[in-house]
């Protein structure tokens, strides 16, 4: 099937332009002026000069022979009640663009079904405005869809998230460092001494072969070591022994979050602020429910001139109610090698009753006057893979890493 | 943290008062560090939180703390007089274990329960404070079995035997170590000597093998034993002291007499323990500035001495505390500023809000991660999180290339985790093995850290940030990934080049480099069937990794 094109549709109406323009010209005319007398005049000229009815001759058109009957009318005639012209003829006009192939077949099928039901409400049937006859089937809308899983975030990465922007909205500037890391940062900047049964091969990893980080500046070593030697000039006595700096540049991978402190610190922070870090750490416990092969810690320190344990205690209190949705908490000594006073923190939970959350205390002076911060630090660490086994309703701690799409697929957003 | 089996009656009876449960569970025990695990009757399971303070390892130790704030207030009191016994040190110990210190303890009431009180306390001093007897070994023996001065002396592992505990026949020393559990458990601490210690007195009678084993002679104490020998062996004498002065103070708290021993090391003599008391200086506006608390005098004082201190001189700017000769954690002012907190009650104490308005900011690294799974969920793809941790066998062997050099831990727990992955995909076959009876196709993917070998940096060792993507079903096609690849590249901006280049673990002719900068960013194409073999894998696999690091950079460079 074809239609005609707009341009067909003129013809029809006005007479194909080569025919116009020979019936312009009584003896001759001015190429100017055919061009004002007609439209179409350029294709007018070459349709009729190509007919053998016109030639050109000093500027004019000059007429030759009468124009033949051509079956060019009818055959749009034709075309205009749905039927079909001679293949030459079509071909002829297809050529000259005035006619279009008509893909009437959707259209067609749109209306063979006036009067009919149907399942699929089609393009044609929209444009057509034929959607008015037809019965649009109804459904059974109470079923429930065919199973699809959309693209999500892993939900244990969701909780990261969760809690980095908590921490954002208390005024924590988030901190990072190194996954490998050196015994130095890890440990001896916060005041571990070396022979700490923490820094053993049953507690803490360590790196194959013979490679050593680089520890920083030479004042800062000095000084680490005289706090654990004698004190520095802390005013402490030190843990009294000989400290070796060829220990404090092990490689190891970092064993705790707080490792990433001293870094900061020694670098020089903005008094007062406030800083985090939330990372992976790793250390060399058994696999079970409650041990994964590594796990996240969060924690941080708050550093100003005037900070008192008391301001640690609100600043813990304050934040654990807020992070975990705790009613109450209490607050136990405890004991770090790196804070003094120390205290764990415990929090009533709606469901889970108390739960022990965090340990936290005032930085010693043997951890903070070596890396040349002389005012108060009070310092903070969270377990907080605990609180994401609650929070996502996990009774087994691998879960955090799963690897059951299954599950990753049908666990809920928080 | 020690873990004490502690009996409520006995715990009360040192104490002086009886304690309720509750009272015990949230105050009491709390001055003395501890918490407590477990209640069943009178059985206590008490976890004592403080790893640097021996002398509260022990009920009588826990009951001496709480003592304090219920009446029993100020420095404890042990008073020594001379036994008259001489240990004498030899120089054959020298190179094995050459320091000694003892003392005698008498008029003791040994019933079954305070025997195992005993053993526990000399199992956590040795066990944990002695870093399992390597640095502290404590003996105590029979005193009454005793006869003359004691020598401390090197023998040759063939030279002498003896009966060690719960045994009935003599052993030589070498053959204890072959044959004795203890021997078997400890030996390796005299591994390489050619002298062995060994306590004897005069008339002969082996005392013990440190750090292994007691004889079954003298050194076993039982419930009608009345007076007793200690000594604690090992290299550093300011260690030494404090481990005795604990286990003679629990004795003594016990109605002990103790006594003093010399110790004679060539012509010099020391005279042990030695229980005076040690001092330190407080300065009054240090300890109101980091406790937060505007105390007066008299209840810094007071608190101090419900913290077992004895104040030796007030001034108006500082205060001078004794405290005893068992704490040798006490290193600077703050550890007794957080004993006086701790007697006031952690709890007691109005927690106050700190007030700094600060500006918060996270890592540039962590909001774009977040940006590029957003891009990543949005092309349907679910994340996953695994494990830095891997093996070589999941890296190299089962990926079909050669080994690199990676990040490997010296002492896995596990081999399955025993070294740093340098790239996610293996993470992404690894998750499609585990999941090939779930539905298809699965499409997920990984944002993670991967850890390189430097020598420049730092630490030797590099973190770098990876994305990978990966997509299983029973039909994929190359174009479906380079697809996802160039949806993820046009959405962040980043001009890219895609040039083939071989990969063993895809596909000859299926995989591509991706160049960013004309730099290689990762690699995208569809993994080779003898991988997915190796994986145990039955659909096909197209995946890419990219180096997120590199697409930051190019992104916020600002000659772009």
């Amino acid at each position: 099937m074809y239609q005609l094109t707009d341009e067909g549709k003129k013809y029809l109406k006005e007479g194909f332009p080569e025919k116009r323009l020979v019936l312009a010209i009584k003896d001759e005319l001015g190429i100017n002026d055919a061009r004002k007398a007609i439209d179409d005049f350029n294709i007018g000229l070459m349709w009729a000069k190509k007919n053998g009815w016109v030639k050109i001759e000093k500027g004019k058109i000059i007429p030759i022979s009468k124009p033949e009957e051509t079956d060019y009318e009818k055959a749009l005639e034709m075309i205009l009640e749905g039927k079909e012209p001679d293949g030459e003829m079509t071909a002829l006009l297809l050529k000259r663009k005035l006619i279009v192939e008509q893909k009437s077949t959707a259209f067609d099928a749109a209306q063979k079904l006036i009067g009919k039901a149907v399942t699929a409400l089609s393009p044609e049937l929209i444009k057509t405005g034929l959607w008015k006859e037809v019965k649009i089937k109804p459904y059974n809308v109470e079923a429930v869809g065919k199973r699809i899983y959309p693209g999500k975030r892993q939900p244990y990465a969701a909780f990261i998230n969760e809690i980095k922007n908590k921490l954002l909205e208390l005024g924590f500037v988030e901190m990072t460092g190194p996954t490998i890391e050196m015994e130095f940062w890890n440990f001896d900047a916060l005041y571990q001494p070396q022979n700490h049964p923490s820094r053993s091969w049953t507690e803490t990893y360590n790196i194959k072969g013979d490679k050593k980080g680089k520890l920083p500046q030479k004042i800062i070593v000095e000084q680490v070591k005289a706090a654990h030697e004698n004190g520095g000039g802390t005013g402490s006595t030190g843990w009294r022994y000989k400290w070796s700096a060829e220990k404090a540049a092990k490689l190891m991978p970092r064993a705790h979050d707080t490792a990433i402190s001293p870094r900061y610190l020694s670098k020089g922070v903005k008094v007062p602020d406030k800083y985090f870090s939330l990372v992976r750490c790793y250390r060399p416990d058994v696999i079970d429910a409650t041990h994964g092969v590594e796990f996240n810690q969060c924690g941080g320190f708050i550093i100003d001139e005037s900070l008192s344990f008391r301001n640690l205690l609100g600043v813990l209190k304050d934040f654990v109610m807020d992070v975990t949705g705790a009613e109450d908490v209490r607050f136990y000594p405890d004991y770090y090698p790196f804070t003094e006073p120390s205290v764990q923190i415990s929090a009533k939970h709606p469901e889970l009753g108390w739960v022990e959350l965090a340990g936290a205390g005032v930085f010693r002076p043997e951890l903070t006057e070596p890396l040349g911060v002389t005012q108060p630090v009070i310092a903070w660490g969270f377990g907080i893979d605990r609180l994401a086994m609650y929070k996502l309703g996990i009774k087994d701690i691998r879960y955090l890493f799963s690897d059951d799409i299954k599950w990753l697929r049908e666990k809920t957003v928080m | 943290m020690p873990t004490l089996d502690v009996s409520y009656r006995d715990l009360c009876n040192l104490i002086g008062t009886r304690i309720g449960e509750e009272e015990l569970k949230n105050r009491a025990i709390m001055f003395a560090k501890g918490e407590i695990d477990e209640i069943d009757g009178d059985e206590l399971k008490i976890d004592e939180k403080d790893t640097n303070r021996p002398d509260l390892w022990s009920t009588e130790g826990i009951a001496r703390e709480i003592a304090g704030r219920y009446g029993k207030e100020g420095l404890p009191e042990y008073k020594t007089e001379a036994s008259g016994l001489v240990v004498k040190v030899h120089e054959s110990v020298k190179d094995v274990r050459p320091l000694t210190v003892c003392a005698v303890v008498r008029n003791l009431t040994i019933t079954e329960d305070v025997l195992i009180q005993i053993i526990q306390l000399q199992e956590k001093v040795a066990g944990t404070y002695g870093k399992n007897r390597k640095d502290v070994a404590i003996g105590i023996y029979d005193y009454n079995k005793i006869k003359g001065q004691i020598h401390y002396k090197g023998y040759k592992p063939d030279e002498l035997s003896f009966v060690p505990l719960e045994f009935d026949r003599e052993l030589k020393l070498s053959e204890i170590l072959k044959e004795h559990p203890k021997g078997k458990e400890f030996g390796h601490l005299l591994e390489g000597k050619d002298r062995y210690p060994v306590f004897i007195d005069d008339a002969g009678n082996v005392l013990s093998m440190p750090p292994i084993i007691n004889s079954n002679y003298t050194g076993k104490v039982t419930d009608n034993t009345t007076d007793v020998f200690i000594e604690c062996s090992g290299f550093d004498i300011d260690v030494l002291m404090p481990a005795l002065n604990v286990i003679v103070c629990a004795l003594a708290d016990r109605g002990g007499k103790i006594e003093t021993v010399d110790v004679v090391y060539g012509d010099k003599t020391i005279k042990t323990p030695d229980l005076a008391p040690k001092s330190i200086v407080v300065r009054k506006d240090y300890m109101k500035q980091i406790t937060g608390l505007d105390l007066d005098d008299k209840e810094m004082e007071k608190l101090l001495k419900q913290a077992r201190y004895n104040i030796a001189e007030s001034t108006k700017t500082e205060i001078k505390v004794e405290y005893p000769a068992y704490r040798q954690d006490i290193m600077h002012e703050r550890d007794v500023i957080e004993d006086m907190l701790i007697s006031l009650g952690y709890n007691e104490i109005e927690p106050e809000p700190v007030k700094m308005i600060t500006k918060g900011a996270l890592q540039p690294m962590h909001i774009f991660s977040n940006k590029i799974a957003e891009v990543m969920i949005g092309l349907g793809m679910q994340e996953i999180l695994s494990y830095t941790l891997t093996n070589k066998e999941n890296l190299f062997t089962k990926m079909e290339t050669k080994e690199k050099d990676v990040c490997e831990l010296e002492n896995p727990v596990s081999a399955n985790w025993s070294v740093f992955r340098n790239a996610l995909l293996a993470g992404i076959l690894e998750f499609f093995s585990k999941n090939k009876h779930h539905e298809l196709p699965q499409k997920i993917f990984e944002i993670g850290n991967v850890i390189i070998p430097d020598d420049s940096a730092e630490t030797a060792y590099r973190d770098v940030q990876k994305l990978a993507c990966g997509i299983t079903a029973t039909r994929v096609t190359y174009e479906e990934i380079s697809s996802v690849l160039d949806a993820f590249m046009r959405t962040l901006d980043i001009p890219y080049k895609l040039r083939t280049k071989d990969n063993p673990s895809f596909i000859k002719g299926r995989c591509a480099e991706i160049l960013i900068d004309g730099k290689s960013a990762g690699f995208v194409g569809e993994i080779h069937p003898q991988v997915l073999n190796n994986w145990d894998i039955e659909n096909p696999v197209i995946a890419f990794e990219i180096d997120i690091d590199l697409v930051f950079q190019n992104k916020y460079s600002k000659n772009r």
